[in-house]
């Protein structure tokens, strides 16, 4: 297919030498040519041996040419069809292209002007042939994906609808009152789950779709660590966790404050869900060459290297030992994706068993020159 | 009972497990589980099961079919190649789909597959058959 050497060429003309001359141009440039002198083998042969390209006389006894084309193209959506003809008006020429033919060549034609009209029809097929490889591809990985989607969506539901209906069955057995308790907790953990895992996949659509991270507003950085890390005081002291915060003031930058509150939410939930008990959790926010740079350091279990590339693929989760840590998959990817959107960067780095640190830049807002910009 | 009949449910949602197992044992067959594709075929030589349940996406989307794959062909797991294995996924679609012009398709096609939520009359009468209860 990239050889012009293995492409296929049928010449349907009622006049011999005409047969026989494109027959020796093309077949000494190196194409596998078939000839035929009416309509009705040719399109016979078209659809036997599907030619490339089709170089179709018009004018012919039996099916003329403008009766070939379109049936032609029936065959073969992505054949050729070059018309030749020895009465070549603008006329003919249109009626051609609208039946189908992509080229038209007028007799008396040179050995030259044959070859590089064939040529030019197979270099069009060619790149045709490849955005249609590409649509292909491209659709087949969406499905793929929203058929992924659809598992992860249906899997917390699925686990509920299957506990609920092992209970009606075997509601009455006497050590199931025991279990149904049980199963009710879970229930009710699997459809938080769900919810989560909805509105993280809502929030990732919106940022992708563009409908979040548009409205950009002045905000302080400093503020918004700062509320962040309180709101996370409880859930770190239940397993004594400290949290540190060290901003300097003010930060500015111009940002969506949902997309700046919902991007370090995600690492300093994971700085902290993902940390040993006893452990630490640091964030450092600091101005540096016209960024901000927000640094989340845990002292928590590390990611290991073979993990590492596949950390901001959407739904993917590090294996880990023992009990499963309820996650969506999804709170990395939107971090990335949020980052990306304010023109900023994130990038990890981490030993397993030791901690990890995700840093953040973001570009400073620098419209007004802030109070105290030049103080330390 | 010495003519009990052990099933190895082999899925990474422990949910899922849980109520299987519950439905399982209060129909007598004893249940054993594991959490992934390479803990289930470490089990088998233990549990000798009757059946197998397996579950297709885990870790990967596919690592049910490699389970299924190595049951059926692998020489190390040969005394276990007529152990019926029940596929399920809560995706629609059989390996046929996922894999559509695949020669291998026959080789890894499971003897049955299951939904989730399992259709648990048909489950358990599909179940009753392949390990001759019925």
């Amino acid at each position: 297919m990239t050889e012009d050497a293995a492409e296929t060429i049928v010449v349907v003309d009622d006049d011999y030498a005409m047969r026989l001359s494109c027959e020796r141009i093309l077949s000494k440039t190196g194409f596998a040519v078939h000839t035929f002198e009416d309509g009705a083998r040719g399109l016979a042969a078209v659809a036997d041996l599907r030619p490339a390209l089709v170089l179709v006389d018009l004018k012919m006894p039996g099916l003329s040419g403008m009766e070939v084309i379109p049936r032609i193209r029936e065959i073969d959506p992505t054949a050729v069809i070059v018309v030749i003809t020895g009465y070549a008006t603008i006329g003919t020429a249109v009626d051609a292209m609208k039946a189908g033919a992509y080229d038209f060549l007028p007799k008396p034609f040179s050995p030259d002007e044959l070859r590089l009209i064939v040529r030019r029809g197979l270099e069009r097929r060619r790149l045709e042939l490849d955005s249609r490889q590409c649509e292909i591809e491209r659709e087949l990985m969406k499905r793929r994906f929203v058929s992924f989607v659809s598992h992860q969506l249906k899997t917390p539901l699925v686990a509920v609808h299957q506990y609920l209906e092992v209970l009606d069955r075997l509601g009455d057995t006497p050590d199931m009152s025991v279990k149904a308790r049980e199963w009710i907790g879970r229930c009710l953990a699997r459809t938080d789950e769900m919810r989560q895992l909805i509105d993280d996949w809502l929030t990732l659509s919106r940022i992708e779709g563009g409908s979040l991270g548009r409205q950009r507003a002045d905000a302080d950085l400093h503020d918004t660590l700062t509320h962040l890390i309180e709101s996370y005081r409880p859930a770190a002291g239940e397993r004594r966790i400290t949290l540190a915060l060290d901003a300097a003031t003010p930060l500015p930058v111009h940002a969506d404050p949902t997309c700046l509150a919902v991007l370090f939410d995600n690492l300093i939930g994971n700085a902290v869900k993902y940390n040993r008990d006893g452990g630490a959790v640091e964030v450092v926010a600091e101005r540096s060459e016209g960024e901000i740079l927000v640094t989340v350091r845990d002292t928590g279990v590390g990611i290991p290297a073979d993990a590492m590339p596949f950390l901001f693929e959407e739904f993917y989760r590090v294996p880990r030992e023992g009990a499963p840590v309820p996650g969506t998959g999804l709170g990395l990817p939107i971090a990335r994706r949020i980052a990306l959107e304010l023109g900023g960067t994130i990038t990890v780095e981490s030993t397993a068993g030791e901690g990890t640190t995700f840093q953040v830049r973001l570009p400073r807002h620098l419209d007004e020159p802030a109070p105290g910009e030049e103080v330390p | 009972m010495s003519d009990t009949k052990r099933i190895l449910v082999i899925d990474d949602d422990a949910d899922f497990t849980e109520s299987v197992r519950s439905l399982l044992e209060a129909e007598g067959y004893e249940v054993f589980t594991a959490a992934s594709g390479t803990a289930g075929l470490r089990q088998l030589a233990g549990v000798k099961p009757h059946a197998i349940l397996l579950d297709v996406m885990m870790e990967s989307s596919t690592e049910g079919y490699g389970v299924s794959d190595a049951i059926k062909h692998h020489d190390e797991y040969a005394a276990y190649r007529d152990v019926p294995v029940l596929m399920v996924s809560s995706i629609q679609e059989s390996p046929d789909e996922r894999f559509p012009r695949a020669p291998e398709t026959d080789l890894i096609r499971p003897d049955r597959y299951f939904t989730k939520p399992l259709d648990i009359p048909k489950f358990l009468e599909v179940l009753a058959r392949v390990t001759h209860r019925r």
